[in-house]
């Protein structure tokens, strides 16, 4: 404990290291800070969207007549929430849509053509947590640590500091500790502050603290594996800053261009031509052959499947249906792909510390890629009960009447 | 050559037969001496002698290739940290903390070396080497080179170990303090201390020094001790060195 007091004092005297911490902290804050605000703006957004989407639809069904009418005009809001820990990691919210407004047109391209609110800033990523833990944190471990050794041999204090102690692990042990306890507590004292703001889980904030602090370890293993060397200041931390190139961000580009060349995964765009070609063109074919494919899928309609009328809604949603089922394959490609490629990321981020803190608090956080597919397999889910909803209405056609609406469907997001 | 005598009581400091071998060179061969508790022994000899070497092996930071060295009767090797926990090690150009002041860089050291002294033993200590009490309190990256080795010589004392081991002491400091420092290495020689100390100044070796040796190219290849009058003849000493040269 002496050692340890000792340390801090020692710490608090050096100002290029209070920088350091100080810089650490400054960055920890701003990332958690714009997290949170982001996912506040977020919540807002889809607070607001469920107050319009009910009044719309409400608004929406009020003008109209008839069964197909009604389902064509009404739209609903799907959407996942941003966790109580994606304030940390916004992870794929970033990149991929986590709000829809879908009516019971074919479906696929209505997941695929809904994009990001800022897909610009979407490329290059947001500033967060996860990034400045699992990236910046080490490198600012690295400029504390990497001259602990080297910087006091040059100084000619080397062998006095060793010979005091007796030991050289009674010197460097403490001093390196404590200033690891320093940038731990810089980077992690403003995510707890986070956490207790968004009334995180405390399972979610241990398990993500230790996924920190534990790739914050492997970093202080690394740069004493080079620390020990006899090297000068500026050949080691050229040394170590050239392995955190190589592990930060190196590897894991490599590996994310390797994964894409092997798992190759339709765009988004192909799956929206396609269904949207494949529903175009049903205007101009037979109508069986629109009605073929739709009731060999269901063929309780069979006895309604007749279209005797140049339009019928029923005809029409079948074949927005059908447009659904022509995307089939490449949707399910692009599901599986995505999955495979997560599967191999997840893999490949063994080699990165930065990687598996970055995916570690995207899964933690519900932010990762896997979640994404969650989410978008919820609103097929949904879509399917809207289909189930109106079918039968626009089959049978019974006599319109509104009331029935009480009973659509309501999306509810995973809880 | 060898300088061992028979002692009636362990020395504080053995080198017996000392060698030492660095990237295939050479640098100590052969070297023996022993420093009595209480003795002040310099070892006298130009750059590149073997003189660093040989306080560095007392310390354990280099290993013999041959023979051995002893600390109060105990190879280093087989506990360094005891041979270090009875020694005060006064580098060469002693560089402490810039950034701190005098007495913060004496509390670091001397936690470091698990003591704790007051603020009057501190005082005490930086009296004792005159180091001017207006500069005490201020960053030692403001002290002249002289200042500097005072404050370096203060923690040597206050470490209060039975031996100090001082490697070029007087570098730096002007022909006053080092009477001085003479003055204080022979009052903690009267207390009891050893000094093992390196030095190329012939002339403060043979004032200070109970016996001298002389290193040359890793070799001892003389030794002094004090005449009738109690003191090693500089003149003697001055030839031996000159003759035999530098190194």
């Amino acid at each position: 404990m002496s050692a340890l007091l000792r340390e801090t004092r020692f710490l608090l005297r050096d100002r290029g290291a209070v920088l350091w911490i100080a810089l650490a902290l400054l960055l920890s804050a701003a990332a958690t800070g714009f997290g949170i605000v982001e996912v506040r703006d977020q919540r807002a957004t889809i607070a607001m969207l469920l107050e319009e989407d009910a009044r719309e639809r409400k608004s929406a069904l009020a003008g109209q007549e008839d069964w197909g009418g009604a389902a064509y005009a009404a739209f609903h809001l799907t959407y996942a929430p941003p966790s109580d820990l994606a304030f940390a990691a916004l992870g794929q919210r970033d990149t991929a849509p986590w709000l829809h407004r879908v009516r019971i047109l074919a479906l696929e391209g209505q997941i695929h053509e809904a994009d990001t609110r800022n897909a610009d800033f979407g490329l290059i990523g947001r500033f967060d947590f996860a990034f400045m833990a699992a990236t910046l944190a080490p490198l600012l471990l690295i400029l504390l640590l990497h001259d602990l050794r080297s910087a006091e041999r040059v100084a000619g204090r080397h062998d006095l500091l060793v010979a005091t102690a007796g030991a050289a692990r009674q010197v460097w042990l403490p001093r390196a500790l404590v200033r690891f306890i320093g940038l731990s507590l810089g980077v992690m004292v403003p995510f707890w502050i986070g956490a207790g703001f968004e009334g995180t889980a405390p399972g979610k904030v241990v398990t993500g603290s230790a996924l920190v602090i534990g790739a914050l370890l492997i970093w202080w293993l690394l740069v004493e594996l080079v620390a020990r060397g006899k090297a000068s200041p500026p050949v080691q931390l050229t040394g170590l800053v050239g392995l955190w190139i190589a592990l930060a961000l190196l590897v894991p580009a490599t590996a994310r261009a390797l994964i894409e060349a092997h798992t190759p995964v339709p765009d988004g765009a192909e799956i929206l031509m396609l269904q949207r070609e494949a529903v175009n063109d049903a205007w101009d074919k037979p109508k069986a052959a629109t009605m073929q494919p739709f009731l060999a899928r269901y063929p309780e309609w069979q006895a309604w499947g007749a279209v005797d009328k140049p339009f019928a809604w029923k005809w029409y949603f079948a074949f927005q249906e059908v447009g659904d089922m022509q995307a089939e394959p490449l949707a399910k490609s692009w599901r599986e792909g995505g999955l495979a490629r997560d599967k191999a990321a997840g893999i490949a981020a063994f080699l990165s510390p930065a990687s598996l803190v970055e995916r570690g608090f995207e899964r933690l956080a519900g932010t990762d890629s896997r979640a994404t597919i969650a989410y978008e397999d919820r609103v097929r889910l949904f879509h399917a009960k809207l289909r189930a909803f109106h079918y039968p209405l626009l089959f049978r056609e019974p006599p319109y009447d509104p009331l029935a609406f009480a009973k659509l469907p309501r999306y509810r997001p995973e809880p | 050559m060898t300088d061992v005598e028979p002692l009636a009581v362990t020395p504080a400091l053995e080198a017996h037969a000392l060698s030492l071998v660095r990237e295939g060179s050479r640098v100590l061969d052969d070297v023996s001496f022993t420093v009595a508790p209480g003795e002040i022994y310099a070892l006298l000899g130009g750059n590149g002698a073997g003189k660093s070497t040989t306080l560095l092996t007392f310390l354990g930071f280099l290993s013999p290739s041959g023979g051995s060295v002893q600390v109060n009767g105990r190879e280093v090797g087989a506990d360094v940290a005891a041979a270090r926990g009875a020694i005060a090690y006064l580098p060469e150009a002693a560089t402490l903390y810039g950034h701190l002041d005098a007495y913060e860089n004496l509390a670091y050291f001397l936690d470091l070396a698990g003591r704790r002294v007051d603020r009057a033993a501190l005082e005490a200590a930086l009296d004792q080497v005159a180091l001017p009490p207006e500069a005490r309190g201020r960053r030692m990256q403001t002290y002249s080179k002289g200042m500097r080795q005072k404050t370096a010589i203060a923690l040597a004392l206050l470490r209060d170990t039975p031996i100090l081991l001082l490697d070029e002491p007087t570098s730096g400091l002007d022909p006053v303090a080092i009477d001085e420092f003479h003055a204080m290495v022979k009052a903690l020689a009267a207390a009891g201390r050893t000094v093992l100390m390196v030095t190329h100044d012939v002339y403060g070796a043979c004032q200070v020094a109970d016996r001298v040796g002389l290193l040359r190219g890793g070799r001892l290849v003389g030794s002094f001790e004090a005449g009738p009058q109690g003191r090693i003849d500089t003149e003697t000493v001055h030839a031996a060195f000159a003759a035999r040269g530098a190194s």
